[in-house]
């Protein structure tokens, strides 16, 4: 499903090299629920950003599904975005002048679908996440749970072979966080690939593998230890 | 606390300079585009004898063509024939009247070498100069006996005087015009009515004539008007005599009338004269005579030109334009900082406070408009000026005055404030608690 | 493609948005109406005079020996100029079209007094009048020389001809089909002028009177001490010819010879009010639109940096560049066609009122879409800039913590 060899990121000032991300390597299956965790700066976002096409990658080789995703042009990347992967994100990042309907609606809109069959995958997200009755709502109008969800519906919509979440429970309080991750392990058992990113150790048990990055690179740390923990 | 917005509001600026240098610039622009157009108009309906414009009456009787009146919907002409003017003249039932008409003489400079040249000449009677408070440099205006006995006087004008004598006291000298010798009785100071309200017929921006000589001269010496002459009436066979003795207009009048009694009573004189005229065959017309004072002739007349009314017009929209622009501006800045304000809100800013803030940020952006108005303004004028340059008379209608300069940056600045209220008011109704949530 | 929602994106923001598209309709409707005026008086002044400009001198003489023998001086100053190698013909004569000032009577077609004569200007001139304009006789023939005679400043004696310009011969015969030369029409109430010929264009002095068009020769001249002396040269000597002729007129030294200018320079002083409109409005307009851009490039670029955030969103949720950019375009043509909208209606309610309020020529229809599309893509191209910036915005801000 997912593959990076050797993955180096560089952040280039006029005085300062930046490795976020060094040699970074790994393998994700179709299917798996992969947790990501490590300490701030550890080079976590940026796994995110470049296992997303956010960003470009200074070096090493990435595909996704097959293909090498380091010779696509702009377009293609967020055609790929658009079809392929789900972002959940720590602040929602719904867009506050749209409503709910239409906040779904955007990826939807890029992909290029018929009125009505965008109408249906939108009610069919909302009512999965349960809030098929706030069609009209404006996000500002939600709790930070309901935003999350809207969030986690939008990127359902487009139905992604994987979801990259960010962090998606970190603006949430434990109730509200529980239901999230109920929800986003749901969403894996249809067969959904996820990969989450978060400094919370207890959330990555949620995960059924968990990589530890730690200065730009994959390590041995206590993340298997935690995983070997819950499955012990 | 005054300072420290101040402070704020420089820092605002600079913050943002290329959108400051923006909104600087539209109510700079607006302001400078509404006030040229506005120094003209000032100019061109300026009153041009205050002192007495409400006593002096530019005098109509309706003498006009039965069958339809001078202009519509029934003005009576603007001038009066020849037999009309001299008779009411000779009456003297104002305090002062005046007849007079616009020619030209060919001013003839002693000495071989000197080249003879035309000028415009003023034929009047005696009581122009106190009338109209003509100020002398020299000298004064002539007497009545000189009106009567035809005596050849004139008063020249500052320029003519300065051109001719180097402006030395030339009350006395001999001056030849065309081919006739006037000795000179008076030389004017400086003068120049704008707009020239005695004579709106002609170009009411044109100086005065350089020379003012009796009506009586003219008339004997077959001077030819320079304006109109209308008829509505063909003239009898007879040469000048059947000219005089016609029907045309072409000689105007004024009187000077010091109160409401006496304005009623000259009007009651003109009627009389009317209805006598009736008697004789003249005056097919029913009664219809007018006493206008200076400012009402001067509307009458549209003495301010059609054009500067339009250009007046699109002028104001344009400023509105260049205020839609600021307010757009202020009211992004203020979404954009509304995070600030709601964290100054929240630190204990009341919305008074934010208010003073804002206001004082508006009002630096409206002074520094309101400057760059006055530059621009003043470069407008030196553009129209330019358009206009074969004209002279356009010197006159470019002039900024201080009354000029303030209303310039009056009204930049109730300008900038005007743009700011809706903005500030909207800044002022930032909650303090919602923005600091993350969104 | 995506209107809905710009649509609906837009109208949760009204209060900016309805600021812009109302500056878009005021500068509309300043526009709409500025072009008109424009157009008008462009109009105006391309109005042919009906003379030769190119080749045509002017000149004041002013006479001012008391008794002067003015016919004789007359005379003596055509046989000169008409002799001068270079000069193709001249003639005396009282006015000719865009000198501003002249005489104007009223003719009719049945004589004695009645109100519906027709104004047309009067020029007093001779057989050479027609050659020296360089206007075009259509019609009938030209006057000939022994018919010329001499009045004085009051005109008592109407010639019993004249030759009138087409315009004028056709408001007084409106019915008539056929040649109306030979036809009389009577001036001064009563007296007899029989229409010898026609000429298709001689403009009247005042080129802002409604019977411009409206001219008549007239078969005598004045002989008062003011002159006008028009004079065509043989074409492209004309700039030569003036210092040549006043240099051959100042022999006479009883008159003085002012105002020397080529038909060209009358022209300009004639239309200097109307040039000069045409420049402020053009400068306004221009000035205008570019205010009105800046504002339009000032208020997207805030939009974009306030929503820097959204846009690296819409960027992850897969949104290309080109997409992006789109998004502002569209969204600044429907605030614009809001604007383009509403101005256009203020921009016909503010002409009708000009209309009457001026007497200005009311609108031409195709004024309002051009102005229209003029807007259009003066917003399309002032949110560009902003809009590709915006495009620019990486996708990665979406993950950045705020």
């Amino acid at each position: 499903m997912l593959q990076m060899n050797n993955v180096s990121k560089i952040y280039r000032t006029d005085t300062v090299e930046t490795h976020a991300l060094r040699e970074f390597s790994l393998k994700v299956e179709e299917g798996e629920f992969v947790s990501v965790t490590g300490p701030s700066g550890s080079g976590k976002t940026t796994f995110l950003n470049i296992a997303g096409l956010l960003e470009d990658l200074s070096s090493g080789t990435y595909e996704l599904d097959g293909r090498d995703i380091s010779k696509l042009n702009d377009r293609e990347r967020s055609k790929v975005r658009n079809e392929k992967i789900g972002f959940i994100f720590q602040s929602f990042n719904l867009i506050p002048e749209l409503n709910i309907f239409d906040n779904v609606d955007v990826p939807l809109r890029y992909r290029g679908f018929k009125a009505p069959e965008r109408r249906k995958r939108i009610e069919e997200s909302l009512e999965l996440v349960g809030l098929a009755s706030r069609l009209e709502h404006m996000p500002a109008q939600l709790s930070g749970g309901q935003q999350q969800r809207v969030a986690i519906a939008r990127a359902l919509a487009g139905e992604p072979r994987f979801l990259l979440a960010d962090e998606p429970t970190g603006n949430l309080d434990t109730n509200m966080a529980d239901s999230v991750m109920d929800l986003l392990g749901e969403i894996n058992s249809t067969g959904t690939t996820i990969i989450m990113v978060t400094h919370e150790l207890t959330l990555a048990t949620r995960a059924n593998r968990n990589i530890f990055v730690r200065d730009g690179s994959v390590s041995d740390g206590p993340g298997d230890l935690q995983l070997a923990a819950v499955a012990g | 606390m005054f300072r420290y917005y101040l402070r704020l509001g420089i820092l605002s600026i600079r913050a943002n300079p290329a959108l400051s240098a923006l909104m600087v610039a539209a109510i700079g622009i607006g302001i400078g585009a509404c006030m040229t157009i506005v120094t003209i108009q000032y100019i061109m309906s300026g009153n041009p004898i205050p002192e007495k414009s409400d006593q002096l009456f530019h005098v109509r009787v309706d003498s006009w063509d039965p069958a339809e009146p001078y202009d519509e919907p029934n003005e009576p002409p603007e001038q009066l024939t020849y037999l009309d003017a001299t008779a009411l003249h000779a009456a003297g039932r104002a305090n002062r009247q005046v007849i007079s008409f616009l020619s030209s003489r060919v001013v003839q400079p002693a000495g071989e070498d000197s080249k003879p040249f035309q000028t415009q000449s003023r034929a009047t009677t005696a009581d122009f100069f106190a009338m109209f408070n003509v100020p002398f440099a020299h000298g004064s205006g002539w007497d009545k006996s000189a009106d009567d006995t035809q005596e050849r006087v004139v008063v020249i004008g500052q320029a003519l005087n300065e051109q001719l004598f180097g402006g030395e006291n030339s009350v006395g000298e001999l001056l030849t015009l065309s081919g006739e010798p006037y000795r000179i009785v008076g030389v004017l100071d400086e003068w120049s009515p704008v707009p020239l309200f005695y004579d709106l017929n002609n170009n009411e921006y044109n100086d005065p004539a350089a020379l003012f000589l009796p009506f009586s001269v003219a008339v004997a010496g077959e001077h030819g008007s320079a304006g109109n002459t209308n008829c509505w009436k063909p003239i009898e066979d007879g040469g000048v005599e059947a000219f005089r003795n016609s029907e045309c207009i072409w000689i105007q009048m004024w009187a000077e009338l010091p109160g409401e009694a006496e304005k009623a009573a000259y009007l009651q004189f003109l009627d009389a004269y009317v209805e006598e005229q009736k008697l004789v065959g003249r005056f097919p017309r029913p009664l219809n005579n007018r006493l206008d004072n200076v400012e009402e002739w001067m509307d009458i007349n549209e003495v301010v030109d059609e054009d500067v009314s339009v250009l007046l017009g699109l002028a104001i929209l344009f400023l509105i334009v260049c205020l839609l622009n600021t307010v757009g501006l202020l009211l992004a800045k203020v979404m954009k900082r509304t995070k600030d304000i709601s964290l100054r809100r929240a630190l204990g800013a009341s919305k008074a406070t934010l208010f003073a803030q804002y206001i004082v940020e508006a009002s630096m952006i409206g002074l520094a408009g309101g400057v760059l108005g006055i530059g621009l303004t003043w470069l407008g004028l030196r553009g129209i000026e330019n358009l206009f340059s074969i004209f002279e008379f356009v010197q006159k209608l470019v002039v900024m005055d201080w009354v000029m300069v303030l209303a310039a940056v009056a009204l930049a600045i109730v300008s900038a404030l005007a743009a700011a209220l809706y903005p500030t008011w909207r800044a002022c109704s930032v909650t303090p608690a919602a923005q600091l949530r993350i969104q | 493609m995506e209107l809905g929602p710009i649509w609906r994106a837009i109208l949760r923001n009204k209060s900016s948005y309805a600021l812009i598209a109302l500056q878009i309709a005021v500068t509309m409707a300043i526009m709409v109406n500025a072009i008109a005026i424009i157009q008008e008086r462009a109009t105006q002044m391309a109005r042919p005079s009906g003379t030769d400009e190119d080749n045509i001198i002017t000149l004041t003489s002013v006479a001012f020996v008391p008794d002067a023998d003015m016919r004789t001086m007359i005379d003596e100053d055509l046989a000169l100029l008409r002799g001068m190698p270079g000069v193709r013909d001249a003639i005396a004569t009282n006015s000719f079209p865009l000198r501003s000032g002249g005489w104007s009577m009223s003719l009719s077609t049945e004589p004695g007094p009645n109100s519906d004569g027709i104004g047309t200007a009067i020029y007093f001139s001779d057989e050479h009048a027609i050659e020296t304009f360089g206007t075009n006789l259509v019609a009938g023939e030209n006057f000939a020389a022994d018919e010329i005679t001499w009045n004085n400043r009051e005109v008592s004696t109407w010639p019993a001809t004249g030759i009138l310009t087409r315009a004028l011969a056709e408001e007084l015969f409106p019915e008539e089909t056929g040649s109306l030369v030979g036809k009389t029409v009577f001036i001064n109430e009563n007296d007899p002028v029989k229409i010898v010929g026609i000429v298709d264009r001689l403009q009247a002095p005042w080129n802002g009177w409604e019977r411009v068009e409206n001219s008549m020769l007239v078969p005598s001249r004045r002989d008062g001490e003011f002159q006008r002396y028009v004079i065509r040269t043989e074409p492209g000597m004309r700039d030569e010819m003036i210092p040549r002729i006043e240099a051959a007129l100042a022999a006479n030294k009883d008159r003085i010879i002012e105002n020397v200018r080529s038909m060209t320079e009358v022209r300009e002083r004639s239309y200097t009010g109307d040039s000069a409109m045409i420049t402020m409005l053009t400068f306004i307009v221009s000035l205008l639109t570019v205010i009105t851009g800046l504002g339009i490039v000032g208020l997207a670029s805030f939009s974009v940096s306030r929503r820097t955030r959204q846009i690296g969103v819409r960027r992850a949720l897969g949104a290309t560049r080109p997409e992006i950019m789109r998004y502002f375009m569209i969204e600044n043509f429907l605030i614009s066609s809001v604007g383009i909208i509403t101005g256009g209606i203020l921009a016909v309610a503010l002409n009708i009122y000009m209309v009457q309020e001026f007497a200005l020529t009311p609108l031409a229809w195709y004024v309002v879409p051009i102005a229209m599309v003029i807007l259009w893509l003066v917003g399309q191209a002032a949110v560009a800039g902003p809009a590709r910036r915006a495009s620019g915005i990486s996708p990665s801000i979406a993950t950045r913590s705020i």
